[in-house]
């Protein structure tokens, strides 16, 4: 695979630019009021239950909506790569090695079946959109919220669109892995007013098996993001969210461990809010010619969900549970 | 009262709504049957008379009867939640659809064989020359005949004051519960005495004022007759509970609405009545309630206060009062049935708002009515509530929590939200007075008015923007059977840029706006002529003063209000010839008229274009949001050109009710790439079914790019929500922000309808309607309609379980 944008490789931003596969406004589990939802694409941990798999790759990719396509074989027509075939068994399929994200096929496939995932843009780009719902985040309390992807992999990017935000009066928040230097995530939190930090799993080994790396930056991080929340606890909030993925980390102890955890070293995150598995991403995995990795898994049941948020309750946290 | 546990007391409201959805509609012929033996009586005299006659002969003939429950009485039928006819206007259609009523899919209604026999026999053959349809027909001109009529694809609808009869006002409640009926008569026997014979109005005041008289004469003995029935049965009654309510009732009855209401359940049974006899003089629609919470609430308070009654017990009166809105019922014709369909009669009911002050007025009434339409989430009444900057969020609040329950239940779309800081200085623009405008009501679906004075005819006729722009595109000619119909505005192959598309498509709405109001305008010359109004003459304020029926101007506030239907279709449709034609040059203008020719039919790829590579209205985007405005603007500004016989002017509105799916079966393939005859987009200004695919902060944004106040008519917004988006406090507060920020932004008005099993479903089956549907989870983007089928079934799964937990 040729990636037309070398100087990307790294990392991930391209000078002020960054790259952002969705905006999207109306976001109101993210953070407080109203708020617009900004994701960044590429992840350096690769979770399999991953709900947003096109945000892992740090590069633009093409996605293929096959519900929306009307075989007009238009994109085979126009790809200069020759990465489109027809087939009678599988219908149009792009050859991945040779696609390129060109987005020439994107461009002129009428329902838009084909669309190029991750664009560049300023922090003025993705500012004139924020800024358009500034009314609705004025009533609510709400404002931006930077996702992913990670921001962590394009720090600069996001540090200057929270920074530009601030400067323009908005209310800020990410929502983190915590995997990344702590120079880099100080810098975004200095410019952050709600922090989303995810606690995956408490066993390291556990916790490199499956999604990549091991806890300790994430842990360390998550105490050190805790003791600059404390340092001015009136200007910023901690939520740490844990992801409760069935047959991974939703033991009782696991969560027991986690609660005990934050109570003690993250003593600044105001709750925990418990984030059901869902089957949601199934479909975004095939539409980037990938296989899901949690295909048949089902999400956890109510009853689990109560059960796991009595065990933080009980750990003298507040808990909120989303499903 | 005595004092019971508030569980009993519930169960009464229970079994008064399970008694109500029981019933299966009937039609009942005994008004008919009255009013034509009246008439036949009266030939020759003047008609408002025969008109005040015929009611009374009416009221004073139908069944009376109260069922067990009931606290609050009175009947518009001989069977509980039947239809009574009206053969004044519903003669003809009578006639010919007799047979599809018991069959119809929308809004069916049964009729017995021997019933069947009198109404075609005995009955209808009266009236055939002589109601409305008949008259109309014989006075319309041949070329508003060719505009309305002439093609069986027409543009504009006016039959529902063609086939009935005006409706859409709300009583002066406030003056009849404090003076009563009583007082009414005297005022008219004054003025009646006053009257100078030099005056050269002398004969009709005196016509008029003798016909208030018996009309009020009628009244009073209609509730007298019930006072008698509630005797009668507290006499042969047993249960000593029972028999006390029955006895209570007969002294209410006695006593009101002849004189004034002392305390809550007076006032209540005052209201229903007065409410009632509305929909017993008239088959006209959307006689509303009104400031319902205003008015009542001083009752309410002297007997809280004086510990007459209890909170408790006022709400189980409240509810007893609340469940018989939904009794009231219509024989529509089939076309109409679909134009209004779920026997809409849009009876609105105004909660919260300010007084006349301009300070808040919101009171323990207004919470007490939302937990009363919580809980039985009926039809009726089609609840508002007025919200402005310094309303209380609880009241907001409760309002969003009934927005929740309304999603599974009858009442989906409750309640309806209204913007006071939009409506006052639109009404005041419009020349209400500032105080009336604050104290402004919402007559049947969204149309503000001043309160109690006003013969509005709001929902005066639904008309086809859609259609003005095929025309356009056409040459003036049907592109559904090729029919010339608009006047030529020229081969759009030749137009040289998009600015001639403009010119022709606002050459169409001219023509067709100028007909629409010679031909309500005549419609209402045929309802002054044979339709007076007595009744609703003595309820709306300034008619005893003029001495003048309310169908001659006698309302102190006179208009006509037609609707404009299809804005989000034609700014699509003209978005799309901007950007694909002219501007990116993508088609050719005959390549684009080729396809909607053809339906698209070979050409699904250009369809999709269209769908999909031109801007939609819906999504914050100024190119294609400003047209919608432009649309709005021309259809506003060629209505208010328009006078009518009661000395009102025309108020443009643009809402559909749900006018948008018989509407576009008369429309052919747009631009907008929507297929022809398929529906046209809900609402009013609501963005196009699935186009909105950036939430409804976006949405709103654009709508309220359109010129809300200059719509004085009203505008409506249907916003799909999820009611999993509602289930904590801090969710609803979120909604509750969203709208206030809408209206911030100058919207008049939005109502939700929550996403259902239901509406998963059908957007599964349907995915490009509802593109827009997107699945809110935490940190997750995506739209439902891309999920894999096995996903969307647990959602779906999920949904269901939520709506029955």
């Amino acid at each position: 695979m040729v990636h037309h944008i070398e100087q990307n490789e790294g990392n991930g931003h391209l000078g002020t630019k960054g790259l952002v596969f969705d905006i999207q406004r109306y976001a109101i589990h993210d953070g407080p009021g109203i708020r617009t939802l900004v994701f960044v694409k590429g992840c350096p941990l690769h979770c399999p239950w991953c709900c947003n798999p096109e945000s892992i790759s740090r590069f633009p990719e093409l996605a293929y909506f096959k519900k929306r396509c009307i075989g007009c074989g238009k994109c085979v027509e126009v790809c200069p790569h020759g990465a489109i075939s027809f087939s009678q068994d599988e219908g149009f399929v792009a050859d991945r090695d040779k696609c390129q994200a060109c987005g020439e096929c994107a461009k002129v496939c009428p329902p838009k079946a084909r669309v190029i995932s991750g664009t560049a843009y300023s922090v003025d780009d993705v500012l004139r959109v924020v800024e358009r719902d500034r009314p609705f985040y004025r009533r609510s309390g709400g404002g931006l919220t930077v996702s992913g992807g990670e921001v962590l992999l394009q720090h600069e990017f996001v540090r200057e669109l929270l920074e530009e935000a601030h400067r323009r009066l908005l209310h800020t928040a990410i929502e983190t892995s915590g995997y990344g230097p702590w120079q880099n995530l100080e810098a975004i939190v200095a410019h952050t007013d709600y922090v989303f930090m995810d606690v995956k799993h408490m066993d390291s080994e556990r916790h490199r098996q499956v999604v990549g790396v091991s806890n300790e930056i994430i842990l360390q991080n998550a105490r050190r993001v805790s003791e600059l929340v404390a340092e001015e606890p009136s200007r910023r909030e901690l939520v740490i969210r844990i992801p409760v993925i069935p047959d991974f980390n939703d033991s009782e102890s696991n969560i027991r461990a986690t609660a005990a955890f934050v109570r003690e070293e993250v003593r600044s995150a105001r709750k925990i809010e418990l984030l059901a598995y869902h089957r949601l991403g199934e479909s975004k995995w095939e539409r980037i010619g990938k296989q899901c990795p949690t295909r048949g898994l089902e999400p956890p049941t109510k009853d689990k969900m109560d059960v796991l948020r009595r065990i933080v309750e009980d750990a003298g946290l507040d808990c909120q549970v989303r499903r | 009262m005595s004092a019971m546990p508030a569980q009993v007391l519930f169960d009464r409201t229970q079994r008064l709504n399970a008694r109500l959805r029981a019933v299966k509609p009937e039609i009942c012929l005994e008004r008919a049957r009255l009013v034509t033996e009246s008439y036949k009586q009266t030939e020759g005299e003047p008609m408002i008379l025969r008109r005040a006659k015929a009611l009374h002969h009416v009221l004073n003939n139908m069944s009376v009867y109260i069922l067990e429950d009931e606290l609050i009485v009175g009947k518009q039928a001989g069977k509980h939640r039947a239809a009574p006819l009206f053969p004044e206007t519903e003669a003809i259609y009578l006639e010919k659809e007799i047979d599809i009523f018991p069959q119809r899919h929308t809004d069916r209604l049964l009729i017995s064989p021997e019933d069947r026999r009198e109404l075609l026999e005995e009955i209808l053959p009266y009236w055939k020359d002589k109601c409305t349809e008949t008259l109309l027909m014989k006075r319309l001109p041949e070329h508003l005949r060719a505009a309305w009529l002439g093609d069986e694809h027409g543009i504009f609808h006016p039959e529902i004051h063609v086939r009935g009869s005006l409706g859409h006002i709300v009583p002066d409640f406030e003056r009849i519960l404090k003076e009563g009926f009583a007082a009414q008569m005297n005022k008219a026997k004054e003025k009646l005495a006053a009257i100078s014979p030099y005056d050269p109005e002398a004969p009709s005041k005196r016509q008029f004022y003798e016909a208030v008289i018996i009309t009020c004469d009628a009244v009073i003995d209609f509730a007298r007759r019930y006072s008698e029935k509630a005797r009668e049965m507290a006499r042969a009654e047993t249960r000593p509970q029972r028999r006390r309510e029955l006895e209570k009732i007969a002294e209410v009855c006695a006593w009101v609405p002849a004189n004034p209401a002392r305390d809550f359940w007076e006032a209540l049974q005052s209201y229903w009545f007065t409410l009632l006899i509305c929909y017993i003089e008239q088959n006209g629609l959307a006689v509303s309630s009104g400031r319902f919470d205003q008015y009542m609430y001083p009752y309410y308070r002297k007997d809280i206060e004086e510990g007459r009654l209890t909170r408790e017990e006022a709400q189980e009166l409240l509810e007893a009062c609340w469940v018989i809105h939904t009794e009231i019922m219509r024989a529509y014709d089939l076309a109409c049935a679909k134009y209004f369909s779920g026997f809409a009669i849009a009876m609105d009911m105004d909660l919260g708002g300010v007084d006349k002050n301009g300070k808040d007025a919101t009171n323990e009434l207004s919470y007490m009515c939302l937990e009363a339409d919580k809980k039985i989430n009926n039809p009726q009444p089609n609840l508002s509530v007025r919200i402005h900057d310094a309303c209380p969020d609880e009241f907001l609040l409760k309002a969003i929590e009934v927005v929740r329950e309304a999603g599974g239940g009858m009442g989906g779309g409750k309640p309806a939200f209204y913007c006071d800081e939009v409506i006052v200085p639109l009404l005041v623009n419009d020349g209400v007075p500032l105080e009336k405008a604050r104290n402004y009501v919402i007559v049947g679906c969204v149309e503000p008015a001043s309160p109690g004075d006003t013969l509005g005819m709001t929902n005066a006729c639904m008309s086809n923007l859609a259609k003005a722009l095929e025309l356009a595109l056409n040459d003036g000619r049907c592109r559904l059977c090729g029919k010339q119909f608009g006047p030529r505005t020229g081969d759009p192959r030749k137009f040289k840029d998009f600015n001639e598309v403009l010119q022709a498509f606002e050459a169409q709405v001219a023509w067709y706006v100028s007909n629409m109001i010679e031909t309500l305008n005549l419609i209402q010359n045929v309802h002054q002529e044979v339709y007076p109004l007595p009744y609703f003459s003595v309820v709306l304020g300034g008619c005893i003063e003029a001495g003048k029926d309310c169908t001659r101007g006698g309302a102190r506030f006179n208009y006509t209000g037609p609707q404009g239907v299809g804005l989000a279709d034609t700014a699509d449709s003209l978005a799309a010839i901007k950007t694909l034609v002219f501007d990116e040059k993508r088609m050719t203008m005959a390549e684009l008229l080729e396809a909607l020719d053809r339906d698209f039919e070979g050409r699904e790829d250009l369809r999709q274009i269209l769908l999909n590579h031109a801007p939609k209205y819906g999504n914050d985007i100024d190119e294609v949001d400003l047209l919608a405005r432009y649309v709005g603007h021309v259809y506003c500004r060629e209505v208010k050109k328009g006078r009518d016989p009661r000395g009102g002017h025309y108020r443009p509105g643009l809402y559909a009710v749900s006018a948008n799916v018989p509407l576009g079966l008369n429309v052919g393939a747009l631009p907008s790439g929507r297929r022809a005859r398929t529906p046209l987009a809900d609402g009013g200004v609501s963005v196009k079914h699935g186009m909105d695919v950036n939430g409804p902060s976006a949405a709103m944004r654009s709508v309220a790019k359109i010129d809300h106040e200059e719509a004085t008519n009203g505008t409506l917004l249907n916003q799909r929500y999820n009611p999993t988006a509602l289930n904590t406090l801090e969710d609803r507060k979120k909604l509750a922000d969203l709208i206030r920020t809408y209206f911030a932004l100058g919207g008049l008005h939005v109502q939700f309808n929550c996403i259902d099993a239901g509406t998963l479903r059908k957007a599964k089956a349907n995915p490009e309607e509802y593109r827009g549907l997107l699945v809110r989870v935490a940190g997750y983007s995506a739209f439902f309609v891309e999920l894999d089928d096995s996903v969307q079934d647990d959602i779906i799964n999920r949904t269901e379980y939520m709506e029955v937990r």
